[in-house]
């Protein structure tokens, strides 16, 4: 029997089709590449986390023993317990330096030339390598550093501050100021997409600034916020290069403490503390995104 | 009527352009004014200057008898309908309208029951009733148009600029809402400000329309005045019901590159000479048809036509090249029948003309 809707259903459907296989050629290598580089990795990372290791070798033979030296070391949950702490402080001074910062060049200068001039100068110190910027808080932060001397030039102090350098402090102002960037990115973006026209119609009602910014600019900043947030969040938490050059080795965050694992072909111990700092991350990126929604706002 | 808002001299510059170039009007108290003027012709910059977002650079702006001058403009009193609405993309239809009222800074209203009967008195009068926990994101044109009304009126300005509130909106809408702009305005007794860039618009809403013309105001009336005795040729035009020649005076006739008229209908001083007919004035004969003694032609070639239903529009290239338009009301007369490229009498009474000289 002839039936008009389902020859109609099949007329929709058609161009439809077209679209979809366009898309599946057009997601099919990330896929891969993720599987592959990424997915896989992991399942190896968690599955090698439950070997036996000994001194020198490790056996696919399935233990919790690495599970257990972990968390019952003294070393290992300070390290984690470290990383959590930094995270924190870390995460803290970003926004504090930065929303201001974006605050500035988002909602301050009118002239959007200026305003991606202003941006591009933030990336500026990303076109030297890693390590030359962290190596190069050493001269400035030391004990016979820049500042110190500075300091003691103008006889604001006596003795040179030793806490600047090889110390938590130090750690915390290196990697605010290497990720702070990552910060500002987000929040600029998320204060330049608000219409002036808003700002004005809130002021136009009689609201004074600060209440205009709590009332409108800061909730509609917070996709930004929560962004930055994020970025900053995963790689301070898999950091390890910046506590190792500005810590003296005090400082030993869980990916110092893989490194040193991996180092002493402790595979079972680095693929422990892997996959508690994958938890960690998951955890942090769920909770962040659970502030805003994201889909909702971008 | 008092004042509510009176300008003097106002002057502000962009660069090299003057926006507003020695502005000065007087508008009254509990009316609706409309303020024609084209694109570029400074009334957009007005409003902002009138509200405060901007400052002039000479001049002098007093407001319920108050000078403006240095008040900053959350402390002006005045609202501002913007043209995309401005609305706050955050909030609900009912905390958009809440939000003068909880947070202006001069007597913000503090008790929460009476700001729920305000703002849900507000919604009701702007006919959003069931509407208030949506998002203001989710709504249409005509509503966030009704929010942005509400949001403003609920906190009782003693004036309302409005900028080009109904270009955002499809025609249907457009010709809905000018009634209910009237309509609301008077249930509140404020006078409003309705800046906007078409005629019909300006002519049908404002009790008294103001025509701005390169920073200053051409022109002052009602709509009818307006509209039949425009104080200059542009003014004319702007109202684009207008054919324009340009040309000079010569004893009893008006030399125009298209041909001599006779003189006759309204004089108007101007500093250049133009000779006016409303387009429908214009009657379509064959040529060579005698003229009556108080009647005015010129011959054309026609172009093209426009039917619209009730009326006509056909256009005619005289030989000097200018564009004539000739709007037939098909009520009153019968369609013309034009050959394409064909050659016509355009023929008008001389005292319907608007003569500036």
């Amino acid at each position: 029997m002839h039936n008009p809707v389902l020859t109609e259903d099949v007329t929709v459907t058609e161009p439809v089709a077209k679209p979809s296989r366009m898309a599946f050629w057009l997601v099919l290598p990330g896929v891969v590449w993720m599987l592959l580089f990424l997915v896989l990795p992991i399942l190896m990372m968690v599955y090698v986390s439950f070997w036996t290791q000994t001194t020198f070798t490790i056996k696919p033979v399935l233990t919790l023993q690495s599970w257990i030296t972990f968390f019952s070391s003294d070393t290992y949950l300070g390290a984690l317990w470290t990383t959590v702490r930094i995270w924190l402080l870390v995460l803290v001074a970003t926004v504090v330096v930065g929303y201001p910062a974006a605050l500035f060049v988002g909602l301050f200068v009118k002239n959007k030339t200026l305003q991606t001039v202003l941006l591009v100068l933030c990336v500026i110190p990303f076109w030297t390598s890693f390590l030359i910027r962290v190596l190069a808080w050493r001269p400035m932060l030391g004990k016979e550093g820049a500042i110190n001397m500075i300091l003691m030039k103008l006889g604001i102090v006596t003795h040179p501050i030793e806490v600047l350098l090889f110390s938590e402090l130090s750690v915390i102002i290196g990697m605010t100021q290497i990720y702070c960037v990552f910060m500002v990115g987000p929040i600029a973006f998320m204060l330049g997409r608000i219409e002036p026209a808003i700002i004005e119609a809130a002021q136009d009602l009689g609201a004074g600034f600060w209440r205009i910014f709590r009332t409108i600019i800061l909730p509609m900043s917070m996709p930004g916020v929560v962004v930055g947030a994020i970025f900053v969040s995963v790689m301070v938490l898999g950091e390890f290069a910046t506590s190792a050059a500005l810590s003296g080795r005090k400082v030993n965050l869980l990916g110092n403490i893989i490194v040193t694992q991996v180092g002493s072909l402790k595979w079972a111990f680095a693929a422990v503390a892997g996959v508690v700092l994958t938890l960690l991350m998951g955890l942090v990126v769920a909770a962040l995104l659970r502030v805003v929604d994201l889909r909702k706002e971008l | 009527m008092t004042p509510v808002l009176e300008l003097n001299n106002l002057v502000k510059t962009f660069g090299a352009s003057r926006a507003l170039d020695g502005l000065s009007l007087s508008l009254p108290d509990n009316s609706y004014i409309s303020l024609l003027g084209p694109s570029g012709s400074g009334k957009t910059t007005l409003l902002r200057v009138i509200a405060g977002f901007e400052r002039c650079e000479a001049g002098s702006i007093r407001f319920g008898g108050r000078s403006m001058q240095d008040v900053a403009p959350h402390r002006r009193g005045i609202g501002f309908v913007f043209q995309n609405f401005a609305l706050f993309p955050h909030l609900s239809v009912r905390d958009n309208v809440a939000f003068g009222l909880t947070n202006r800074e001069l007597a913000p209203v503090t008790n929460a029951g009476e700001i729920a009967d305000r703002v849900q008195a507000m919604i009701a009068l702007v006919g959003l009733t069931g509407l208030e926990d949506r998002a203001v994101t989710q709504i249409s044109g005509g509503q966030k148009q009704r929010v942005a009304l509400a949001r403003t009126l609920v906190t009782e300005p003693k004036m309302v600029l409005l900028d080009e509130p109904l270009g955002a909106l499809d025609a249907n809408l457009r010709a809905r809402m000018r009634n209910e702009l009237r309509e609301i305005r008077e249930r509140c007794g404020v006078a409003f400000l309705h800046v906007t860039g078409s005629e019909t618009e300006a002519l049908a809403m404002g009790d008294v329309v103001l025509v701005l013309d390169r920073g200053r105001i051409a022109q002052t009336g009602n709509s009818d005045s307006i509209y039949n005795r425009p104080a200059s040729s542009d003014v004319a035009r702007f109202l684009n019901c207008y054919n324009l020649f340009s040309g000079r005076i010569d004893g009893e006739s008006f030399v125009a590159p298209a041909g001599r008229l006779p003189l006759g209908g309204l004089r108007q001083t101007a500093a250049t000479p133009a000779y006016a007919i409303r387009h429908d004035r214009i009657a379509i004969r064959p040529t060579g048809t005698g003229l009556g003694g108080d009647e005015a032609a010129i011959e054309a070639q026609f172009l093209a036509e426009e039917y619209t239903g009730s009326a006509v529009y056909s256009f005619f290239t005289t030989e000097d090249g200018t564009l004539l338009e000739v709007e037939t009301h098909l009520s009153k007369d019968a369609r013309p029948v034009l050959e394409p490229q064909g050659r016509y009498a355009l023929v008008w009474n001389k005292e319907h003309a608007l003569v500036y000289a």
